[in-house]
């Protein structure tokens, strides 16, 4: 039986040739957690072009109100399945934080760092080798460790005029780096001796975006956000390793607020990550669609507070894809929202099932925990 | 309604123990590396060159006297040590009551007290011990003169030894009146201790180098309030050199030894102790690109089977690291460190192939500049200066099949970094 496992895995990975880090959804340069708040991200981020704290749409850090500070932990607990074989992980995230702050009565200044990509991973493989003498085969243990992640600082500016119309513009510094570690642990450390080998590679880059958002109307509402990306650079100490430019992306939102106490959304995002393709690897980089629709609606009150609830669905490409080909994200998720301290300050949960999946018989499965706080001072 | 805080406080708990359960992150999947981790490291390369440039052997220690051990040793006609003490400050008066300078007219209970190190007993039967008075004003670094003074009416004590009796301390009698009349007329009293058995008998005493000198006591009063004297080993000769003259203090002559190897052989051990010594000329592409994985110094042994041939003789590869301006290979032979690693185990009549592996020398020599510090190895006998034994193989002179080679397996530097 134990032969016949083996027999399969081997003829998997035979079929399949492997360019992955151990999970389908830190393939390339890693995983894209979506630069979308917790509120937001209960409602499957159909809201992100119009939430003031998701670092999207510069337009909509008018609509805050009030100076406010918000901070985001979103661990992840994935599980990947290839053939028989499992993995259960557990990536601890801080995806964003930031303030925006109200000047006067029609400009609105921003700032955020938010995850742009998360490349966390380590992976354990072995192997044989003859060392020495051709009869003397030894045990391998190969432990390759990265860490680290591209992050995006955004510095935005937002003017609304009126009531109806907000404009917004935002400068961004792509900037962040991954430590890369590769150990090879050699059987018989008398006579051997281990390796490890490391890497540090810097990135930075700059993009500018745009937005709008347009309310015609009390219950209706739209938002365009674009962002137009320059050069990523990725370096090793003075040394450039290689150039690509940070994907442009638009994007698209509605809402419409026709049903009392309630909020339908939805939001299209076309995002040009082929842009990244010379620093993705063999893993391939592929634009990709971005569709999420949502629902917010007030719920229960609880401790003299009116609970908002949120539920939404998202269907997106992921920027790298594996054994060349596309992997996608289905996700749905659901959420609340609480303010404390007389509305002074508020505490959002999300809760989000993610399935990934690509070709060949590789599944991979996340649950997203997102807990957002926001303060006004 | 009720029912609403309720699941929020269920809420509340669960996303507690989540945010508790996140705070170690496990990153490992490990589970699916079959299919989904390609070996990234470089395979294996294997290959044996012929890397050493030089090789020799050298006189391990200082010189004359330098050993931690005094052999003293009969094993027929293959060795023959003897064991020379000298006391060349004997004192000629003692302290009684207000008296500072009371002269010596008595000596009594005068014994050599010394340090036996039972693990280097060899040899079951009994052992007698011979006292020969070897003051001499021949020159101090030469034995033969020496060796001739062991002759009867030089003799000055005997004693046997039952096996059962070598334990860790010996106190062995001296003469009273012999010490007396050193004392006396202010003459040095040097002894030669030899030893004398119907069959094989070897022992070892710790030397003054090892801190535990052999001591001669003697009373010299029949007042027991009057504490004894106790003097360790001092040489007054050579006058104009200190460190011979701390040397000969104590030390070991022989009479008879196995006889040297040939010259084209390396030695490792052996009376007096030898090293090993071998510098590499390694291609720079394997030292500096590569990550070497194991490195074995192939050395052909030569069988040398006079004295126990079966014994264990641990050798004891290190790292020189004499620099370029040091070209005297007894030099570059005493400027070493350890390597990590532990001894090589070799039976001095085998014959064969014995690995030497040196792979935590490679991380060294990738850091120093091959101008700077040449790359040279040393074997030594981790028991260096207290056994016998020595081990030997081929040199660069030998025929090409036996001369020392260095086998490399190495992995060349993965680019990291980027996916």
């Amino acid at each position: 039986m134990l032969r016949a496992f083996y027999a399969a895995i081997m003829l998997l990975a035979a079929a399949i040739p492997a360019a992955a880090q151990g999970a389908l959804s830190v393939q390339g340069l890693g995983f894209p957690p979506g630069q979308v708040s917790t509120r937001a991200e209960g409602s499957g981020g159909s809201t992100a072009d119009f939430d003031p704290l998701t670092p999207i749409n510069p337009a909509a850090i008018a609509s805050v109100g009030i100076t406010s500070l918000f901070l985001q932990y979103a661990p992840e607990f994935r599980r990947v399945t290839a053939g028989s074989a499992t993995a259960s992980t557990t990536t601890a995230r801080f995806p964003m934080f930031g303030a925006v702050m109200p000047m006067g009565g029609t400009w609105t200044a921003g700032f955020s760092a938010s995850t742009f990509l998360d490349r966390s991973f380590e992976t354990r493989s072995e192997r044989q080798e003859p060392v020495g003498a051709p009869e003397d085969i030894v045990t391998v243990t190969e432990r390759l460790r990265v860490l680290g992640a591209i992050n995006d600082l955004r510095l935005a500016m937002s003017w609304a005029g009126s009531p109806k119309l907000r404009l917004g513009a935002g400068a961004h510094l792509f900037t962040g780096r991954n430590r890369v570690t590769l150990d090879e642990l050699y059987s018989d450390s008398v006579r051997n001796a281990n390796s490890t080998q490391s890497s540090l590679v810097s990135y930075t880059g700059f993009a500018g975006s745009v937005g709008l958002s347009f309310h015609p109307s009390r219950v209706i509402g739209f938002a365009v956000s674009a962002r137009k990306g320059g050069e990523l650079r990725a370096s090793s100490g003075d040394t450039a390793r290689a150039t690509a430019n940070v994907p442009d992306r638009i994007s698209a939102g509605i809402t419409y607020e026709g049903i009392t106490g309630a909020t339908l959304s939805g939001r299209v995002s076309r995002e040009s990550w082929s842009s990244l393709e010379d620093l993705s690897g063999s893993a391939g980089a592929f634009d990709g669609w971005d569709f999420s629709v949502g629902a917010e609606a007030s719920g229960p009150r609880i401790m003299q507070r009116i609970v908002t609830l949120r539920a939404g669905a998202r269907r997106r490409t992921l920027p790298f894809g594996f054994n060349g080909e596309e992997v996608s994200e289905t996700a749905f998720m659901g959420g609340f929202g609480l303010p404390l301290a007389r509305n002074r300050a508020t505490l959002d949960f999300a809760a989000q099932r993610a399935t990934r999946s690509a070709s060949g018989d590789v599944d991979e499965r996340g649950i997203i925990l997102s807990f957002g706080l926001r303060v006004s001072p | 309604m009720k029912a609403w805080p309720n699941l929020f406080r269920l809420l509340a708990a669960a996303s507690a123990v989540a945010v508790l359960g996140s705070c170690t992150e496990k990153l490992d999947s490990s589970g699916v590396c079959a299919v989904l981790c390609p070996p990234l490291g470089g395979t294996v390369q294997n290959i044996t060159i012929d890397a050493v440039a030089l090789d020799t052997s050298v006189q391990a220690l200082s010189g004359l006297g330098a050993e931690t051990r005094l052999l003293l040793a009969t094993r027929g006609d293959t060795l023959d040590a003897r064991i020379i003490l000298r006391f060349d400050t004997l004192p000629s008066t003692y302290r009684e009551g207000t008296d500072t300078a009371k002269i010596i007219t008595l000596v009594d209970s005068a014994i050599l007290r010394l340090r036996l190190d039972t693990l280097s007993i060899k040899g079951g039967d009994p052992v007698t011990i011979e006292a020969y008075d070897v003051d001499t004003t021949a020159n101090d670094t030469s034995t033969a003169a020496v060796l001739a003074l062991f002759r009867p009416d030089r003799l000055i004590a005997s004693l046997s030894y039952a096996r059962s009796a070598l334990t860790d301390t010996i106190d062995y009698p001296l003469p009273n009146a012999h010490v007396l009349a050193k004392a006396q007329t202010g003459q040095r009293l040097r002894i030669g201790l030899r030893a004398v058995s119907i069959g094989s008998s070897q022992i070892s005493f710790f030397s003054e180098e090892s801190g535990l000198p052999t001591r001669l006591r003697f009373r010299v009063s029949a007042d027991t309030v009057i504490p004894p004297y106790t003097l360790t080993p001092f040489s007054k000769t050579p006058v104009d050199d200190a460190i011979v003259r701390n040397n000969l203090d104590d030390y070991t002559v022989f009479a008879r030894r196995p006889p040297e190897g040939s010259p084209i052989d390396l030695e490792v051990g052996g009376i007096p102790p030898r090293r090993a010594v071998f510098g590499f000329d390694i291609p720079s592409s394997i030292i500096d690109s590569s990550t070497i994985i194991r490195a074995t110094l192939l050395l052909n042994q030569i069988p040398y089977p006079l004295l126990d041939p079966t014994d264990t003789v641990f050798v004891l590869p290190q790292l020189s690291l004499a620099g370029a301006a040091v070209t005297d290979p007894v030099k570059v032979a005493q400027i070493t460190t350890g390597l990590g690693i532990d001894t090589v185990k070799v039976r001095p009549g085998d014959a064969g192939v014995v690995l030497i592996e040196l792979a935590n020398a490679f991380p060294v020599w990738k850091q120093l500049k091959l101008a700077d510090t040449p790359r040279f190895i040393v074997l030594r006998s981790r028991d260096e200066g207290i056994s016998p034994l020595q081990v030997r193989f081929h040199s660069l002179e030998a025929a090409p099949a036996l001369r020392p080679r260095l086998r490399i397996s190495f992995t060349n530097d993965v680019p990291l970094g980027l996916p």
